[in-house]
Parts: structure tokens; sequence; C-alpha cells
């Protein structure tokens, strides 16, 4: 059984450095005074394409790390465009007075040092980077957030052997929850199978505010291994 | 001729150049604690043609007189309101003449994301790429596909003085966004746009034309790398000038004015980008319907245009791109101008039609500098009494039925 166990976590670690892109891992980091926690793909794409300008009830500014496969995998995942497709974005707008050029970094190190010093701002970084004087928002469904208000909260465990080699990233779930607000199901929607199982694991415990149907809605977890 | 408009364009790549260095890194300032955005955009065509004159200039030699340029400022004033302004400057052919306009200057309030309001000289929402269509830097092609977006005319649509509410409403589920547009304003075309110079042609001078302009954009955005839309315009345009007798060209010159009947123009258009590649197609029809020498005369022109395009990044820097655009005019003349100008209904004649292939190359040179060279293949001129880019004063030895064109341009932007 202990053989099998070790056979598993072997074949999952090769699958994991396999399927591991050096840009499949990002997180949202945001100002300290921000006053959320979390935030649903659909805000992300709505602040970085500056369709709105509030947030959580406060001023938002996007920050953009210029290039890079954490931008590459940000933008492709929340925004559906590469780099070339956002500056085009921008300069659409730019040039037809509908918008302005948000300020571009070149590193994580510039991004969190931005985003640290400027209320209201919010970037994505690399989910490795030193992001202490950020606050790092969980990205989940904004459809359900209010009405399906998480009452328990349990952390995933993050294996040791996984943290030590730097294997890390955002898993993403999608998640029904009963009209009692129990988590019904959770399924593995992207991310590192071995973290993605132990997510679910914890998922599985969380316990949401009662609602009046069941909901489905979609959770980011990021695993950073230097946390 | 053709090493005087080389020598042109490799001045202007040299100033993009100079330039570029300059104010790449001086795009903002500081005014009364507030950042500044300044932005511009330059470009620099040559056009070659085997056969007709094309957009107004001598392209059967050889032409660059085709060039364009534009500046903006732009700032927040406070959270929810920013304002800017954008300056314009053409010479394209015998259009614009190098006379500045105000292309844009707007005060953009945003209540939500699903409601905002812009006032002032506002760029007009009307398919995929009209607001843009001056940004040579946003296109893969040189020339958008004109059935659809005429370059010599682009002071009809270009922008109203008026405002505009516009949102974006997020769907339920995985339906994406619909963002909206309405609006409504008047618009001013400059006297040396491509309507004015086609009716110069027959002696009409102008002094002034324009009127009200109103319309909506409603666009879908499933976030799959798709985008459909349509876009409704309506118009009430008067124009005022003076005009030759047409019973007698020696006698003096007599008032001339024009005002709408009606006058309308429904787009539909569909957008989609996967990867590295794209295609957009769109279908325009206008239908104009005037009264021309203060009623005395009628002319009403229904215009088809339509196209499909596509593009493809091949390497970071290099796009490939070919369309394939299809115009087609009807023209009816009433009243006692039709005793001197025939209607002209059959579009399978060239003068009723352009079917235009094109095929792109474009290389990125700099993230702020790119040159494209683009060959154009036409069958028919649609030289009617509505303009798309063949002149007869342009043509004076008349029309070929076929014309191939060379176009080569470069553009910097910051």
């Amino acid at each position: 059984m202990k053989n099998l166990k070790t056979f598993l976590m072997l074949a999952g670690l090769t699958a994991v450095a396999w399927q591991r892109a050096p840009g499949q891992t990002f997180k949202v980091i945001a100002n300290k005074t921000m006053p959320a926690d979390e935030i649903s793909p659909g805000e992300l794409r709505s602040i970085f394409l500056e369709q709105t300008l509030r947030f959580a009830g406060t001023s938002v500014e996007p920050v953009i790390e210029g290039s890079g496969p954490t931008s590459d995998a940000f933008l492709r995942e929340y925004l559906g465009r590469d780099a070339d497709g956002l500056r085009m974005y921008y300069r659409t707008l730019v040039f037809n007075g509908r918008g302005s050029m948000p300020n571009t970094f070149g590193s994580d190190a510039e991004v969190v040092a931005y985003v640290a010093k400027t209320k209201g701002a919010i970037g994505y970084v690399s989910a490795s980077s030193n992001a202490d004087n950020v606050k790092t928002l969980a990205i989940t469904s904004g459809r359900n957030r209010g009405e399906r208000i998480l009452l328990t909260h349990a952390d995933p465990e993050y294996p040791e052997i996984l943290r030590k080699m730097h294997i890390g990233g955002t898993v993403r779930l999608r998640v029904t929850i009963s009209a009692k607000g129990n988590v019904e199901t959770a399924d593995l929607l992207g991310g590192n199978p071995i973290l993605g199982e132990n997510a679910i694991t914890a998922v599985k415990r969380w316990v949401y505010a009662a609602g009046s149907s069941q909901a489905t809605i979609e959770v980011s977890i990021p695993f950073d291994p230097e946390h | 001729m053709l090493s005087h408009m080389f020598v042109r364009m490799i001045r202007a790549v040299l100033v993009c150049l100079c330039a570029g260095h300059a104010f790449v890194h001086a795009q903002e300032f500081k005014l009364f604690d507030r950042t500044v955005q300044v932005h511009g955009f330059a470009s620099q065509g040559f056009v070659y043609t085997n056969e007709n004159n094309w957009l107004t200039m001598n392209t059967s030699g050889g032409s660059g007189a085709f060039t364009d340029f534009g500046l903006n400022m732009s700032t927040r004033i406070v959270e929810r309101l920013r304002v800017g302004a954008q300056v314009y400057d053409r010479n394209l052919g015998q259009l614009g003449q190098y006379h500045p306009s105000l292309d844009w200057a707007v005060a953009d309030y945003r209540f939500q994301s699903w409601l905002g309001f812009r006032g002032g000289k506002v760029k007009t929402t009307l398919g995929l790429f009209n607001d843009c269509q001056d940004q040579d830097f946003l296109h893969t092609f040189a020339l958008l596909p004109q059935s659809v977006y005429p370059t010599d005319l682009r002071d009809a649509t270009i922008a109203h003085v008026g405002g505009d509410f516009y949102g974006t409403i997020f769907l339920p589920r995985r339906l994406g966004d619909l963002s909206y547009t309405a609006y409504a304003g008047h618009r001013s075309d400059s006297i040396y746009s491509g309507y004015p110079y086609l009716l110069s042609g027959f002696g009409t001078h102008f002094t002034s034309f324009g009127g009200l302009q109103y319309g909506g954009d409603l666009r879908w955005n499933p976030r799959m790398g798709l985008v459909l839309g349509a876009s409704r315009l309506d118009q009430d345009t008067t124009g005022k000038g003076t005009a030759l007798n047409p019973a007698d060209h020696a006698a003096p010159r007599i008032p001339y004015s024009e005002s709408s009947r009606a006058d309308w123009m429904n787009q539909y258009y569909g957008e989609y980008a996967v990867g590295k590649a794209r295609i957009d197609s769109e279908y325009r029809r206008y239908v104009r319907d005037q009264l021309l020498f203060g009623g005395n005369s009628r002319n009403l022109t229904d215009v088809r245009g339509w196209y499909v395009s596509g593009s493809y990044r091949v390497a970071k820097r290099l796009d490939f791109g070919a369309y394939y655009s299809h115009y087609a005019i009807v023209s009816i003349i009433g009243g006692a101008l039709s005793q001197f100008v025939p209607s002209q209904t059959n579009t399978s004649l060239p003068a009723n039609h352009i079917y235009d292939k094109v095929i792109t190359g474009r290389i990125l040179l700099r993230k702020y500098w790119d040159a494209k060279i683009e060959g154009h293949f036409m069958d028919g001129f649609g030289s009617s009494t509505y303009p798309d880019g063949f002149y007869l004063q342009a043509n004076a030895n008349g029309f070929k039925p076929k014309t191939n064109a060379l176009v080569v341009k470069t553009s910097f932007s910051f």
C-alpha cells in the first residue's frame, strides 16, 4: 500500500513537472487597503479592460506586467488575449478618447512595489513572487458572492515535498453548493493535479450560507511555495 | 517621380525613428497634480496603380500623397471623469490637404460600468473599425476594406458633436458581456472630403456640409474570442454652396443646396480571434435619398458593401492577411437632373461595383513602428453619384474596368 502511494506520488510529481509550464502560476495582488479578499474572473476582466473603475466600493487602477510567462498566462486566462492584443486594445481606447494606457512594468518586483504604494492598484505577479507588502486576492465566482457567503473555510494541505520543490500555482475548481450550504461536488478545472486533489479535499469541508437553490461556482486556490 | 516618392518615404521613416526615440519615454507629465498622457501617431503611404488613379492621388505614376498624423492628450480629473482631445491632420491626394481638424474632444463620466456618458466631439461607434480607422498601427491592412470603410469618405461617419450613452452589461453564467452605445449629435464634413470633391467635378462647390446624426451600436462578447454586433446610423444632412447651371455652363453660378429625405446605415459584424489567427466580416447597407438643387432633383443611392478578412501572425513581428471586399451601388436620379445624369441600376457594370481582392504583409520593426506592403486586385471602379475611391477628376481619360494597386505604408505611434 505504502509502495503504491509512493509510486502514485512520484508519478504525480512527474506529471506535475511536465505540466507546470513556467507561466501557469500567477496570483492577483492589490494594495493592502483594498477592502476585498477575493475577486471574480468577470471583475478582473472588467477592471483590466477599463470597463469599470470601481471594485469593492473603491476606485481601482489596473497595473500591467509588460511581458513574460506570468503576463501571458494571466492575460490568456482572464482577458482572452495576448500581450500584443491587450496593447492594441488599450491603444484603441487611447486614440478614441475612451480610456488611458495603464501603468506597465517589466517585472514582478516593480508591479509589487507600485501596487504596494498605490491605493486602489490591482495587478498580477507570478505565484512565487514576494508579496508581503500587498494583499493577495483569491479568484472566485463573483456571481455567487454575497448570495453564498463562505462561513467555514479549511486550508488545503500543501505537501512539504512539493513546497520544497517550488511546485505551486493556482488550482481552479468547479464547486457545487447545496441549498443548505454544503459543498456537494468539487471538480478540478485546472492546475496541478496533486494540489488539486488536496484542494478538493479541503473545499469539501467548506460551508457556505444557505441559499434559495443549488449553486455552482468557480473557486481558485493559490498554492504559494514561498508562504 | 517614383524616386521622389521613395525619398519622401525614407524621410518619413527617419522622422519616425528619431521621433520614436524622443517620445517613447515621454508620454506623460503632471499638471495640477494630475497625470496627463500624451499619445500620437503618424503614417506615410505610397500607392502605385497600373490603371486608374485611385483615392484622388495620381497613383498611375506612383503617389506618396498619403500622409496622416494625430496627437492627443487626456487626463482623469476625478475618479469618474476623464477629459481629452485629439488633433488630426491628413493629406490624401486632393483630400484633407493638411487642414488640421479637432478629431475628438470629450468629457467622459462613468456612473457605473453599465452606464457612462461622454460629450463633446465624440468618435462615432459604427461597426468594428469606424472609430479607429485612422489608426493604421492597429490594423494588419494598409487600407481597410473600402466597401465598408472608404477612406475618402471618413468625414461622413468619423465623429459627431453631441453625446453618447454607453455601458457594458455583464451577462449571467458564461454568456459574456453586452456593450451598447447610443448617440446623437451633429456631423460636420470638411469641404476637403470625398463627397464635396466628387461634386466639384460637376461644378458644385460646397461651403458647408453636415447635419444631425444619431444611432446606436450593440455588441455581444461571449468571451471566446468572438464578437458579434450591429450598428445603426441615421442622418439628416444639408449641404450648401454654388453650382454650375446644368442647362448652361456659361451662365452665372447658381445657389446650390441639398438635403436628406432619408439617410441611414445598417451594419452587421462579427470577429473571431483565436491564437494567432483572426477573422473579421462586416456587412454595411447605406441608403441615401437626397433632394438636390433645393428640391428640384433627387438622387437615391443604395450602397451595399461587405468583406471577409483574415490575418495570421506567422512570427512575433510578422503578420500576413487577406480580404475580399465587395462593393455595389445603385443610383437613381429623379427630377430635372435626370435629363443630364442617367440612373444606374445594373451593379454588374464596372461603373457600379468594386470587387477587391487583397493580400498584405505587415512587419513590426519596433514596438512603435511598423511597415506594410499590400496588393489590391480590383474589378470595377464604382464611380457613381456617391464616391468610393475612383473619381472622374483624377481620371480625365475615363476609367479602365480593372485596377491593380501596390500600397506600401509605414506608421509610427507612441
